[in-house]
């Protein structure tokens, strides 16, 4: 099983590429947290730990030929499913969410590798899938129950990110396979009333604090808003050249809210700028075109629709969270991938990365 | 098959790739939008969260007098804050402040309740509330340190050093004149704060532009002016009097050595007092001069020989008609000579004296002599005086103009004037500002004498000198001017006022004066005494003479001048009176320090002010060397010991606290 070609076929470049973006996001840390009063080890140390953890995880998820993923994608999904399940019967509640599953010894969220699954799942699907013509809204039927279980489930938890990210993650693997407009247009006619129908029978009130913020964060600056107003005011006041490594004063003063986790791209932009900020998204841009690169080296439509499914994952992932700190989006609690503290964020998207490998360097073998 | 399926992947890859980018160039456009093109507002927005400017009362610098002794300096005082976000339990707070704020509770509660995040709750407390307050520990409400400005010597020199409002800036006297120089920079206290409000210490308070304001120091001397001061409220205050006016110059150079008024105000509560108290009645009060004029008018006519010294003129026994108004003399005189007309102050003497010299003449003498105009003087608010010009003079007023009435002048014009009869001719710019340093004592600028004009020659100048000598001997109107031991020449004036109601002169009120300078030939001193309605005697010989012979005295002691003229009295009344035995000024030229008056018990002064000791020194006679400035802390000789004729006699002054 590891033959010479694997090695000599590894995919050096997005291995460096995604370490880069590690170590910067180690720095930002640094700078994020020195502020904070903690007892143990610092924040940028543990992310360390975290990146050893998640390249090991990566290697493993390379080292193990990704066809295995083909042929149990849809016991994986059925497993998931349940667990999500679980969660919502005797899952753990904190802070008005009930995410996490306590195993005894270790506590799992089952919404977490969903993603992953998901993508497995709709790649097995769609690999099987004859149509190059471009989906019905009749052919969209099966994958919309296949996505529609976990995302309600997730949603329920409620986990309102999450849900997000995986309904992209999907929609962005429809659209590769191709929909036809006729299925777009019907899918928004019927958007419309059922969004109605969320608002008023679904969504929590904080859900619908979020969006009412994001359509108007002035409006009330001191609660809902705080975060979208902080986060615009550090990010430009860091104009052109940014205020200088550990000199950002709306980072270092503690005006920027989760400034570790999802907002540490507002602390980044403020300290380097403009400047310091494309040089990242250049990197982000970097990845997802080399993620694409790969998903059309691939030989096989299953390895081909996985590349382009964690594409999508990292994808939307920055998208959304850097979205979320220039203001462009509402405040949903996405990381940014490789940069914000965070254990499950940073073994989600290694493993992510640990696929694309895999499929990048078995790209000859058939 | 296989070339159709890779040709969808290229494609669906390469839309997705398109969808891909744009979305990322959006997030970049937004980028730019907001760290380039908005950049500017949310700095500021980022500044005005972070950063909290708060404006100080800046730190004025100090006014001293000529010696170096304080009149005016700035000490820091406790302003207590509040910053409402911090304080847990606002009524409880509110309820603890209330009595030491001296403020009710629901008043302090509503400042805490007030949408800022700052709030001054009470600036510049008195050391013992900030403590009390200090002592509750209350989160959220803290102190700074700001300057107040205080006068240390209360009422001395109050007219001239003026005073600031609450706000720091000057309002009166030498405080606004050199506003800006003794202001220096306004102090803001810029400090960070973090999100939850807080000051963040460790990361430094950045105090911007709080140059400190420079120092002034004045021709004033403290102790010549509480003698003008003292001496000027007992004229007034024994005349009966509405006010007065006492001015002390050196006549060579124009200094201002003492410049006071009555009633006068303490500048530490100048609030309280009326405006008619915080005049500085030297410079801003003109008034018509009355006799003491004629000083000006002989000496015009004699500088353009319109007069020679031995001539003399018909006084009309005391009753002389002119321009179908008649002018009358106090005593009925016959034939005076020109000196004999200062002498006595004749009217009639002054008119014929006018008359010969003629309107023209007059005019440009006064006008040389500085009337009409003003002297230029470094304080705000000085007036010029009118004298109307000759074109506009009618029928009596060539008479009356030459013995003083229908013209006003002010206290300084006139002591101006008379200071270049004393100097020799010369007109000088008086002024107060001696030097100004900055903070570290180096010096920025220093004034030097400066000569507005030459009036009158030097023979003509000291040919009125000793005119005016003739004053002051017996038989003359300022007799009771004389100063014992020194020479001197002076000039009575007795003006009568006009009546506001009425427009014409009033049947008893009277503006009483004497000017004058010491010692005859080289003078030190000019001074200027000027009693506002007086009700004992209307003249300035009986009110204002007396004033200033006292302020000459003991000034000149006090200057260590030594007497030219032999002592009328014994030394041993003299010590009763207060001025020092003509003995021990010739000590004092000597050793440096002044004698006690022999045989007389030392008061203990400890823990005195200067004015106190001044007072003490004046009641029991002695002459005490006062070094320093506060708070008295050591003297010698011990309390209780008898003062002998070879004591150093001595009292240390250290500013308190």
């Amino acid at each position: 099983m590891f033959d010479r070609r694997l090695f000599t076929n590894f995919d050096w470049t997005l291995l460096a590429l995604v370490l880069l973006i590690c170590s910067i996001g180690v720095v930002n840390i640094f700078s994020a947290t020195a502020s904070y009063q903690m007892a143990g080890p610092p924040y940028f140390i543990k992310q360390i730990y975290w990146i050893i953890a998640g390249v090991s995880l990566c290697v493993v998820a390379c080292s193990i030929d990704y066809h295995i993923l083909d042929d149990i994608a849809y016991w994986v999904y059925g497993a998931i499913v349940l667990l999500l399940v679980a969660v919502l019967v005797v899952g753990k509640t904190s802070m008005g969410a009930t995410r996490w599953l306590n195993l005894g010894f270790v506590n799992i969220q089952p919404s977490e590798p969903m993603k992953i699954v998901v993508i497995m799942t709709f790649a097995r699907f769609f690999s099987r899938y004859p149509v190059f013509n471009g989906l019905t809204l009749r052919d969209l039927l099966y994958p919309c129950i296949i996505l529609g279980v976990p995302a309600l489930l997730i949603m329920k938890q409620p986990d309102l990110g999450t849900a997000i990210m995986v309904i992209l993650i999907a929609s962005s693997m429809f659209m590769y396979v191709k929909v036809r407009w006729s299925a777009i247009v019907s899918i928004i006619v019927a958007a419309v009333p059922s969004c109605y129908l969320a608002w008023h029978y679904y969504l929590r009130d904080y859900q619908k604090d979020r969006i009412i913020t994001f359509i108007n964060p002035e409006q009330d600056p001191l609660k809902s808003g705080y975060h979208i107003i902080q986060s615009k005011i550090a990010v430009g006041s860091g104009g052109v050249l940014g205020k200088g490594f550990l000199h950002g004063t709306q980072s270092q003063l503690r005006f920027l809210p989760e400034q570790h986790t999802d907002f540490a791209f507002s602390v980044f932009s403020e300290e380097w700028g403009f400047i310091g900020c494309m040089i990242v998204l250049a990197l982000y841009l970097f990845l997802i075109l080399w993620g694409l690169h790969i998903a059309s080296r691939c030989n096989d439509r299953f390895g081909s629709l996985m590349a382009v499914g964690v594409t999508a994952m990292l994808f939307w992932h920055v998208i959304i969270n850097m979205g979320m700190v220039i203001g462009l989006f509402p405040v949903v609690g996405v990381p940014l991938p490789f940069f914000s503290y965070g254990g499950t964020s940073m073994v989600t998207s290694m493993v992510g990365v640990g696929i694309l490998l895999n499929i990048s360097m078995r790209r000859f073998m058939f | 098959m296989n070339d159709r399926k890779e040709k969808w992947t290229r494609i669906r890859i390469r839309f997705m790739g398109g969808v891909f980018v744009s979305i990322f160039v959006l997030i970049a456009a937004r980028a730019f939008y907001l760290q380039v093109v908005k950049k500017e507002s949310l700095v500021k927005l980022a500044d005005k969260q972070h950063q909290r400017i708060v404006p100080l009362t800046p730190v004025r610098g100090a006014i001293f007098d000529s010696n170096n002794a304080p009149l005016a300096v700035s000490i820091e005082m406790d302003s207590c804050f509040a910053e409402p976000r911090n304080v847990e339990d606002i009524p409880d707070a509110a309820a603890k402040l209330a009595p030491l704020l001296s403020m009710p509770a629901d008043q302090v509660e509503k400042k805490l309740r007030g949408s800022k995040n700052f709030v001054w709750l009470q600036r510049r407390m008195p050391p013992d509330k900030v403590a009390a307050i200090k002592a509750l520990q209350l989160e959220g409400i803290a102190f700074v340190k700001e300057s107040k400005r205080f006068y240390p010597n209360s009422e001395i020199a109050a007219h001239v050093v003026g005073f600031t409002g609450m706000d720091p800036e000057g309002l009166e006297g030498i405080e606004l004149k050199y506003d800006s120089t003794i202001l220096g920079g306004t102090g803001y206290l810029v400090t960070e704060r973090d999100a939850l409000g807080r000051e963040v210490y460790n990361k430094g308070i950045v105090v911007k532009n709080s140059a400190k304001g420079q120092n002034i120091t004045l021709t004033l001397d403290k102790n010549i002016q509480y003698i003008a001061e003292k001496e000027l409220a007992k004229a007034v205050e024994t005349n009966g009097a509405k006010a007065g006016i006492a001015l002390v110059m050196e006549p060579a150079t124009g200094r201002v050595l003492a410049m006071a008024s009555y009633p006068t105000f303490n500048p530490n509560t100048y609030f309280k007092y009326t405006p008619q108290a915080l005049r500085n009645r030297s410079i801003a009060d003109s008034f018509e001069p009355g006799s003491t004029f004629k000083i000006f008018l002989a000496a015009t006519a004699l500088e353009q020989r319109a007069i020679r010294r031995g001539d003399g003129f018909d006084c009309e026994n005391g009753s002389y008609s002119i321009g179908g108004r008649t002018i009358h003399d106090t005593h009925k005189y016959g034939y005076l000579s020109i000196a004999q007309i200062l002498k006595y102050s004749s009217n009639i003497g002054a008119a014929k004296i006018g008359a010969r010299l003629g309107s023209d003449k007059l005019y440009a003498g006064l006008t040389g002599f500085g009337f009409g105009e003003k002297t230029g003087i470094d304080l705000p608010g000085e007036s010029g005086g009118t004298l109307r010009n000759k074109n506009q003079w009618f029928g009596v007023d060539l008479a009356t103009i030459s013995f003083g009435q229908g013209v006003t002048a002010t206290a300084l014009q006139i002591a101006t004037a008379v200071s270049a009869v004393a100097n020799g001719g010369l007109l000088m710019k008086p002024y107060l500002v001696e030097k100004i340093s900055d903070d570290n004592g180096n010096m920025l600028r220093t004034s030097a004498p400066e000569v507005r004009r030459r009036v009158i020659s030097e023979e003509t100048a000291k040919t009125v000198a000793h005119m005016l000598e003739g004053v002051v001997v017996e038989g003359g109107t300022g007799v009771n001017a004389a100063v014992d031991g020194y020479r001197s020449a002076g000039k009575t004036g007795t003006a009568q006022k006009v009546d506001p109601l009425t427009r014409g002169y009033s049947a008893d009120k009277r503006t009483a004066s004497y000017v004058g300078f010491v010692p005859l030939e080289k003078p030190r001193l000019t001074i200027l005494v000027v009693v506002d309605e007086p009700k004992t005697s209307p003249y300035g010989g009986v009110v204002a003479a007396p004033a200033f012979s006292a302020i000459a005295q003991q000034a000149l002691c006090y200057l260590k001048v030594p007497p030219d003229h032999p002592l009328k009295k014994k030394p041993e009344q003299m010590v009763v009176k207060s001025a020092p035995p003509a003995e021990t000024v010739d000590a004092v030229a000597d050793g440096g320090v002044v004698a006690g008056a022999t045989g007389a018990v030392m008061p203990n002064f400890r823990g005195m002010s200067m004015r106190q000791a001044l007072k003490i020194m004046e009641q029991r006679g002695l002459n005490v060397k006062l070094q320093g400035s506060g708070r008295a802390v050591e003297q010698n000789p011990k309390p209780g010991s008898i003062i002998s004729g070879n004591d150093q006699v001595w009292v240390r002054f250290v500013p308190s606290a």
